[in-house]
């Protein structure tokens, strides 16, 4: 009896709570994890997936990634498109909940419809986006034209440099309402008290924004910012299907080169290496979000 | 406080729209996967009368929980006729006999290697799966198919088919059916142009210039940097000589050095390398394209969709030899499923009279030499192909084919998107080769 009860007792019952999200996070988070990690280090290949020996080679796909000019491209891909998108979408969609914050009347419908962008699945985003870049019936190339600003159309999605920047538009295009509803919410936490006294006081727009919404938006742009990051950083859907990581690779990202090593040339390890690449990275991202939100529920 | 709200609730169908385009990938998938869903809508389009079978089979599924043992099939083919013939045979050879009972499965072709090789690890296999020639070696190495040796007779079967599924002396599968491309032409563009159909690389530039307008450009070939890509390009390596291990020879740069000129004479578009085979068809059959490298397939849908388009169908145009590329499907049997079953069934789908209602259906061209002969009237379409067979070779087959199919791929992009000149494209893909095949 007095064993049951303290099994019972308030921190043991706790840990009993805690249980089954543990269980959960170990079978279908840690364990796929360690997996991924154990066949990274082995050199597993079509021949010896099923059935053979698995021999443990360590590091060697990772120094092997290293020397391979189209991992060391897609790993700087993915950090370029990354940060690019990250800066024009937190940009436009601040400014944009900034427009949004003041009181006009279609201020909330309007609003409302800017997040249609965020609702559409990626795939139907990423061949809209195809078509609009497209060479010979592109709209954009169209329009361009019809402004004589180019005389030949832009082959935007059959060269390297512009494919990556087609990509970035497209993105932006959908990062934009994520950023701009988040800190549309921050805004509205911002007390109106404030705004009255820095105006008695004499502030000017300029001074309120950098002394007043600023500084108490901090904890809102820190979660957007590495939220947006993690989202942006394992881009795949994307770019799967708006240049396939081409021209030449030139658009290769981390995750998309990862699945073309395991699945479509069966390098499973060297795959799994590039997975774990990628993982590490968004891991020390990870670390600084819980950072960040534990340090805004103290204050 | 009541804005609050209304972001509130938006955010959340934000979320939701989130997490919905999240498993919009995977939840595809399964939308498709159904053969007998998509077989039965067609069924409904076309004849009323072949629904029954169809809901005939989702009722012996049940029954078959009872006594016949269960057969899994996976496929690749998303054309909604080719899924109905499947069906029809599948539907036949159920009703045929008790024993076992047969169900298709269909897996997106991009996923299609995927989801065999997660099967192979996690020991969830069908017991047949209908797959891409070329890949077949791969599959062999992984030890997940079935020696066939002895058990079919494929004596009179088209020799590069029969190799794709041969490693080390031991047959592992059975050619469903075999393709390869050829050059299709605008009849009219070429008449207006005063045109015949070339024979020649010579010619074929001469022709594609001729036929190039503003709107108009002369020659497209899928150009994606992938397995369906290297498809396209061998027959232009292979018909000056070089094999698939060879790029790097002289040979080799001038299939490069072609293919390059033909993009900077501007007769063949660079948006190629984001065109599947099947938007080159669209585009010759919309008329963007005079001429294009396709195969056999595209036949029922042209057909179909532009009955007014006059084309024709030639060899393509050879370097020193007339030269074209081997595809289509082989039927493996995976080791350690329901092996008898599988077998029972692919001898019922190899009989003559079933070999001849799936490729009449398919658009394809029947594996057994024997049948292909007879299968085409002499003025068909079809017929090219069936000439062009002759000069068809496979790629492979070699356990680590996809790793030097993307080396081709890699090089002749190269060249088209002109981000190297054909000898240094023929040089680093010689280099990527050489590690691959010692």
């Amino acid at each position: 009896m007095g064993k049951v009860k303290k099994m019972f007792r308030y921190d043991n019952a706790g840990v009993l709570f805690v249980l089954p999200a543990f269980i959960y996070m170990l079978v279908f988070v840690g364990y796929p994890i360690i997996r991924n990690i154990i066949l990274s280090f082995q050199d597993v290949s079509a021949g010896n997936l099923v059935r053979g020996v698995k021999n443990f080679i360590f590091f060697d796909n990772y120094l092997e990634l290293f020397q391979d000019s189209v991992f060391r491209t897609s790993l700087f891909n993915t950090l370029r498109y990354t940060v690019l998108c990250l800066v024009f979408q937190f940009v436009i969609g601040f400014a944009l909940a900034l427009f949004f914050n003041r009181r006009f009347s279609f201020a909330k419908p309007v609003r409302g419809i800017l997040l249609v962008p965020w609702m559409i699945p990626v795939t139907v985003t990423a061949l809209m986006f195809k078509l609009l870049f497209a060479t010979d019936i592109g709209v954009i190339n169209y329009i361009l034209r019809s402004f004589h600003l180019i005389n030949k159309n832009i082959e935007w999605l059959t060269t390297p440099q512009t494919a990556m920047f087609a990509l970035i538009c497209a993105n932006v295009w959908i990062g934009i309402p994520f950023n701009m509803i988040l800190i549309s919410t921050g805004l509205t936490t911002i007390p109106k008290e404030l705004y009255e006294s820095a105006s008695i006081d004499g502030a000017n727009k300029t001074q309120t924004f950098f002394s007043i919404t600023l500084p108490l938006l901090k904890p809102t742009i820190e979660s957007v910012l590495i939220l947006g990051f993690i989202y942006t950083f394992k881009v795949y859907d994307l770019v799967y299907v708006m240049t396939s990581g081409g021209p030449v690779n030139s658009t290769h990202m981390l995750s998309t080169y990862s699945y073309k090593l395991s699945f479509e040339m069966f390098k499973y390890s060297k795959g799994s290496a590039v997975a774990n690449v990628l993982l590490v990275i968004l891991l020390v991202v990870g670390v600084f979000y819980i950072k960040a939100t534990t340090k805004g529920e103290e204050a | 406080m009541k804005s609050k709200k209304v972001i509130s609730l938006l955010a959340a169908l934000a979320i939701t729209a989130g997490l919905m385009a999240g498993c919009g990938s995977s939840g595809q998938t399964e939308n498709t996967a159904n053969t007998e869903g998509a077989a039965d809508q067609e069924a409904q389009e076309e004849s009323p009368a072949a629904e029954e079978p169809a809901s005939e089979e989702a009722t012996t599924d049940e029954a078959a929980a009872g006594g016949a043992e269960a057969v899994t099939i996976w496929y690749y083919w998303e054309t909604e006729g080719h899924q109905v013939a499947l069906d029809q045979v599948i539907q036949d050879y159920n009703a045929s006999q008790g024993n076992y009972q047969v169900t298709a499965k269909y897996v997106p072709f991009a996923d299609f290697k995927k989801q065999l090789s997660i099967g192979a690890s996690a020991d969830e296999l069908p017991d047949i799966a209908i797959l891409d020639s070329p890949d077949h070696a791969s599959y062999v190495e992984m030890g997940i198919f079935e020696d066939l040796t002895g058990k079919f007779d494929v004596g009179s079967y088209y020799e590069g088919a029969v190799n794709s599924c041969t490693v080390d002396g031991k047959l592992y599968g059975v050619p469903f059916g075999v393709n390869c491309l050829a050059l299709y032409y605008n009849e009219d563009m070429l008449k207006e142009a005063g045109r015949e159909a070339p024979t020649t690389w010579d010619e074929l530039m001469d022709t594609a210039k001729a036929l190039t307008t503003d709107s108009v450009t002369g020659l497209a070939l899928c150009s994606v940097q992938n397995e369906e890509g290297t498809f396209n390009f061998v027959p232009w390596l292979w018909s000056t000589g070089a094999d698939s291990y060879s790029i790097g020879s002289e040979n080799g740069i001038r299939a490069l050095t072609f293919i390059q000129n033909l993009v900077n004479e501007g007769v063949m578009s660079k948006e190629c390398i984001n065109w599947t085979q099947g938007d080159v068809m669209n585009q010759f059959i919309a008329g963007n394209v005079a001429m294009m490298e396709n195969g056999p397939w595209q036949i029922p849908t042209m057909q179909k969709e532009a009955p007014d388009l006059n084309w024709k169908v030639t060899l393509i145009p050879k370097d020193s030899q007339y030269s074209s590329v081997l595809g289509g499907e082989n039927y493996a049997v995976i080791n350690g499923g329901k092996v008898e079953g599988a077998l029972d069934f692919l001898t019922y789908a190899t009989s003559e009279e079933k070999v001849k209602f799936l490729m009449d259906k398919f658009g394809y061209i029947s594996a057994d030499k024997a049948i292909a002969e007879s299968q085409f009237e002499a003025d068909s379409p079809y017929q090219p192909f069936v000439e062009e067979l002759n000069y068809a070779m496979p790629r492979g087959p070699l356990a680590e084919w996809p790793s030097v199919s993307d080396a081709i791929s890699l090089a002749f992009n190269q060249v088209i998107t002109g981000t190297a000149t054909p000898e240094d494209a023929a040089a680093e893909a010689q280099a990527t080769i050489d590690g691959i095949v010692k």
